[in-house]
């Protein structure tokens, strides 16, 4: 009977439904208007109709593109890097996990600390006077690198954050691992497989699925970084390392282009759309 | 819009009910956290708090906040007519952008005679005063006089200068007092006490140019340009960023840069860092807020602090001022503007720097101070002689001006941009924001 | 196989120590001298002491931890579980009936993709309005919208593993949905819901701009009030304080972590791998 079953539906999507409503719903209409919107923090109860002025003055502003461009290099390069740091660490510490669980444990702790304060202990570790990486390296090699410099930055960026979220692919990829059928192995090893063709040609391929997800997920938190950038080293020298999330930041509070801003979260939200939908599409043809 | 006004009306029939089922209304005033301020303004409010005369209503209570992101959070508060509190926090930098949302006061009778007119204006936008004036920011030139004395004091030591300063400025020099250095000794001082220059130096770098892509950066660095003539506007209104005098100190302080006097990350300092690299000993000289002095001078005894070197226009230093202001929306007008008032005597004015504040004082009344603050008889002496303002800087979009300069300036000292290139950038940036 | 169990051992220490350094070097500076930070910058502590920790977790006129762990404690809780309540409903009609599968779905996972401090001025005026403005609940229920995207797809994902045979086996035994949903499909689900409430937890701990922007005395929570501890005079971070504070501050999801970690590993492919 469809009847009792559109009320059940009703009941079953009703609270997230609503919920999403109550606290997004106006915020939502809001931005949406402030994005169509001249607006600034002083005329923020009567925004003047602008039409896509905004979204003009988002795609010729050559700032939105560089932190485009770097948050694109920075979700890939963190994702790759995650995501075989991850899988070499879970496939070959496998076996020594079995034994003693615990290494899981110190190897999660990364992704624990806030990234906020993660920035803030890295802007410690590395500071050229009172920080424990540069004495050593000083001390030990002679080599006085900067980490902060302009030519270092980005590097230094990505590798605080592939630092600090390679356990989560780590724990992803152990699992997938782990749920693989023994038996699959035991096969495999009275066959004569050997270890490396072992993996090569039977356990990635079915740890695929997983290697998709993650490289998605830490894609999506890459790209839309915030907390360690800002904290470790703001925009950078000549915004070489704002990303999408800290433009946006920016233009928002800091120049109070509000807009503006509204118009860059827009042009995010709709690409992040199309993106996760065509994922969506690869995955589901990926797992048939 | 409707549904704002809607909004505004709840928001204000909440506040009414708020108000109308408390007992005691109070004057909560919001103050910049975490530092020598707060400690003085705690000081001054139970001074404040402990007169006879004053109604229970009217009996001050402070708010204090984050740091990080002190400014962004106003902003929204302010923006949202937020009754949180009726007195914050306004610096001169950002007075154009707050004051839609604040009222401009009345001071006291004194305050003319206590702070000054130059100190007074800190706190003035549009010709109305938005605050008093609690707290005064400025440079100075931080050096360590053992070594420099050492310097002048050694032939050889000499001859080495010279022969530095032939190589990278085109003409030997002779090291001289900082008290009397043109921005050319700055360097040339800076270029000797560099270990990668010279390898004799006892330290490591000559200097340290805070260089973040940070508004305060700029601040810091605008005493440099200055003092060579430059300005962000001319009296008609003209932006004269592109300037000669502008470019003169940009490129000298990307030799600075290039020749690795200021440490490589420099480009990543700000007040913390740098401050930490001077404590270290490894830095011989730098420009600083005054704020810095006591812990500067605690790390490296022998520091002494003058102000900035000079260049052909004069010795100048940035000036702002931090201050107090009343919230448009404040819940308790009256008590808030007492307050206020009050705040801008002398008694008062003497009780903040005595608990550690920093207030910009005329002569007269700072000479009062002159045995427990030294240092402040300093600032006002240099506030009223070498203070100044840009043009423009304490307009509606004075923050932006700062920021862009930041991100364009320190590009071209990162390296990733040209000199060309920044200036064009920030010559229409500044137009559009300044206009 | 001693020799590669020894190889293995070293690839995990030095993968340990070199994601954990900042850590290590924070907790080692939370126990150096503010004398000893600018001069010893090595992980060796000459003069260990206490008074960093002794500063942070006294009651001071400004500063009382207590009172951000409380409040962290609270929104956080609200932020991990409010989510787990709202999402569970329709993720089972999303597996089961393919309910609003195609377009809530994807809208609400990309949420994670969006940075909702561009509600900042709109959810402002919102909580002012109802009162929710300097409140935990009020922060709780951001936090819980952060937290909603990852939930909804690790819950999808679990409950598209039950084998839907069960559901219909308890279906001919005359079961109604609730029964249904309650009393079989949420146990099956609950180690999902472990990495669910865990991962939750963790990222509404560690929330710092909601934090700050909607909160100014009442509900101050941990992130933003361990800024509070970082100035000094005239404004320099002092680092054996600040180091002192984010220990303390990243105590609390630390050890829910480490104490759920076997869990979490439990579910987390099951809930990631179908998307």
């Amino acid at each position: 009977m469809i009847k009792p079953r559109r009320l059940e539906n009703a009941i079953l999507a009703g609270p997230l439904v609503l919920f999403l409503l109550a606290v997004l719903g106006f915020p939502m209409i809001l931005s949406l208007i402030y994005g169509f919107s001249d607006t600034s923090f002083q005329t923020l109860s009567a925004p003047r109709f602008s039409g896509l002025e905004n979204f003009r003055d988002v795609t010729t502003d050559a700032d939105f593109w560089q932190a485009a461009g770097f948050s694109l290099r920075f979700g890939l390069l963190t994702a790759a890097l995650e995501c075989v740091f991850g899988l070499a660490l879970a496939v070959y510490l496998a076996p020594l996990i079995q034994r003693h669980g615990w290494i899981v444990a110190v190897l999660i702790v990364p992704m624990i600390v806030a990234p906020a304060m993660m920035g803030l202990m890295y802007r410690l570790v590395l500071h050229e006077f009172a920080g424990p990486l540069p004495y050593y390296l000083y001390h030990w090699l002679g080599w006085s690198p900067s980490f902060l410099g302009p030519r270092n930055v980005f590097a230094t960026v990505v590798a605080a954050e592939t630092l600090q979220w390679t356990p989560f692919a780590f724990l992803l990829f152990l699992t997938a691992y782990q749920s693989i059928p023994q038996d699959m192995r035991e096969a495999a090893s009275v066959d004569g497989t050997r270890p490396w063709r072992l993996f090569w040609k039977i356990e990635l391929p079915m740890m695929m699925p997983t290697v998709f997800v993650a490289m998605f997920i830490r894609f999506i938190d890459g790209f839309r970084v915030f907390d360690n950038v800002y904290t470790l080293v703001g925009a950078g020298p000549g915004g070489s390392t704002t990303s999408m999330s800290i433009y946006i930041y920016e233009t928002f509070l800091r120049k109070g282009e509000i807009g503006k801003a509204m118009a860059a979260a827009i042009l995010l939200f709709v690409s992040a759309f199309v993106l996760l939908s065509l994922a969506q599409r690869m995955l589901n043809r990926a797992d048939r | 819009m409707s549904y704002m006004t809607l909004l505004r009306g709840g928001v204000a029939g909440l506040a009414l009910l708020a108000a109308a089922s408390v007992a005691q209304a109070e004057v909560t005033v919001l103050g910049w956290p975490g530092g020598p301020e707060e400690t003085a303004l705690r000081a001054v409010t139970d001074i404040y708090n402990a007169k006879p005369d004053l109604a229970a209503e009217n009996k001050v209570d402070l708010l204090f906040t984050s740091r990080d992101g002190f400014f962004d959070k106003l902003q929204v508060d302010l923006a949202a007519g937020s009754t949180a509190f009726d007195v914050n926090l306004i610096a001169t930098y950002s007075i154009g952008k707050y004051a839609p949302f604040m009222e401009p006061i009345t001071l006291s009778d004194e305050a003319g005679r206590v702070f000054g007119d130059t100190v007074l204006k800190t706190m003035q936008f549009d010709g109305q005063q938005y605050g008093v004036p609690t707290d005064l920011s400025l440079h100075f030139l931080y050096f360590r006089k053992d070594l420099t004395d050492a310097l002048m004091a050694d032939d050889a030591a000499k001859a080495k200068y010279a022969e530095i300063s032939e190589k990278h400025l085109g003409k030997k020099m002779e090291p001289k007092a900082p008290e009397d250095w043109m921005w050319e000794d700055f360097v040339a001082n800076a270029l000797y006490f560099t270990q990668s220059i010279n390898p004799d130096s006892p330290t490591r770098y000559g200097t340290v140019i805070q260089a973040k892509n940070l508004l305060f950066n700029m601040m810091v660095f605008h005493s440099w340009p200055r003092s060579y003539g430059a300005n962000w506007t001319d009296d008609a209104g003209n932006i004269t960023v592109d300037s000669e005098a502008f470019r003169t100190a940009l490129k000298m302080a990307k030799m600075l840069f290039e020749l690795g006097a200021t440490p490589p990350d420099s480009t990543s300092y700000e007040y913390a860092e740098a401050n930490a690299a001077y404590s270290s000993g490894q830095v011989a000289a730098m420009v600083q807020w005054n704020a810095a002095a006591a812990d500067l001078t605690k790390a490296q005894a022998a520091t002494v602090s003058t102000a900035p070197p000079a260049g052909p226009d004069g010795k100048f230093t940035h000036i702002h001022g931090l201050g107090l202001g009343l919230n448009k929306a404040a819940k308790n007008k009256e008590g808030a503007t007492a307050f206020l008032t009050w705040l801008s005597t002398e008694e008062a004015a003497l009780a903040y720097a005595r608990a550690g504040g920093a207030p910009g004082l005329a002569g007269e009344t700072v000479a009062k101070l002159a045995a427990e603050r030294p240092d402040l008889v300093q600032v006002g002496d240099y506030a009223s002689n070498y203070g100044f303002v840009m043009n423009g800087a304490t307009s509606q979009n004075a923050l932006s001006v700062y920021e862009a300069q930041a991100k364009e300036f320190t590009g071209y000292w990162a390296g990733t941009q040209d000199l060309d290139t920044a200036m064009k950038n920030i010559a229409a940036s500044m137009t559009e924001l300044l206009k | 196989m001693k020799r590669r169990m020894g190889l293995r051992w070293l690839v995990f220490g030095v993968a340990a120590f070199v994601m954990n350094f900042p850590v290590l070097a924070t907790v080692v500076t939370a126990f150096k001298s503010p004398g000893e930070v600018t001069r010893n910058a090595s992980l060796w502590v000459e003069a260990p002491t206490l008074d960093n920790f002794a500063l942070v977790l006294t009651i001071s006129d400004r500063l009382n931890i207590y009172h951000y762990l409380y409040n962290s404690l609270a929104a956080a809780l609200i932020g991990a579980v409010l989510p787990m309540i709202v999402a569970f409903p329709i993720a089972w009609a999303m597996v089961r009936r393919g309910l609003f599968r195609q377009v809530l779905f994807p809208l609400v996972v990309n949420l994670r993709a969006l940075p909702l401090i561009i509600f900042a001025i709109p959810l402002y005026l919102m909580y002012a309005a109802v009162g929710l403005l300097d409140t935990r609940l009020g922060l709780g229920l951001l936090l819980a919208v952060v937290n909603l995207p990852l939930t909804l797809m690790l819950l999808v994902n679990a409950i598209a593993e039950i084998p839907a045979e069960l559901e219909e086996a308890a279906r001919m035994d005359g079961a109604r949905l609730g029964t249904l949903l309650i009393r079989l499909v949420l146990p099956l689900c609950r180690p999902a819901l472990i990495t669910t409430f865990v991962f939750g937890f963790i990222t509404a701990w560690n929330e710092f701009l909601f934090g700050l922007m909607l909160t100014t005395r009442d509900a101050v929570p941990m992130t933003v009030g361990a800024s509070f501890f970082f100035a000094t005079s005239g404004g320099g971070v002092q680092w054996g304080v600040a180091a002192a504070v984010m220990v303390v501050a990243a105590l609390p999801p630390l050890i829910l972590g480490l104490i759920m970690y076997r869990r979490i590993s439990g579910s987390m492919v099951a809930g990631a791998v179908k998307g």
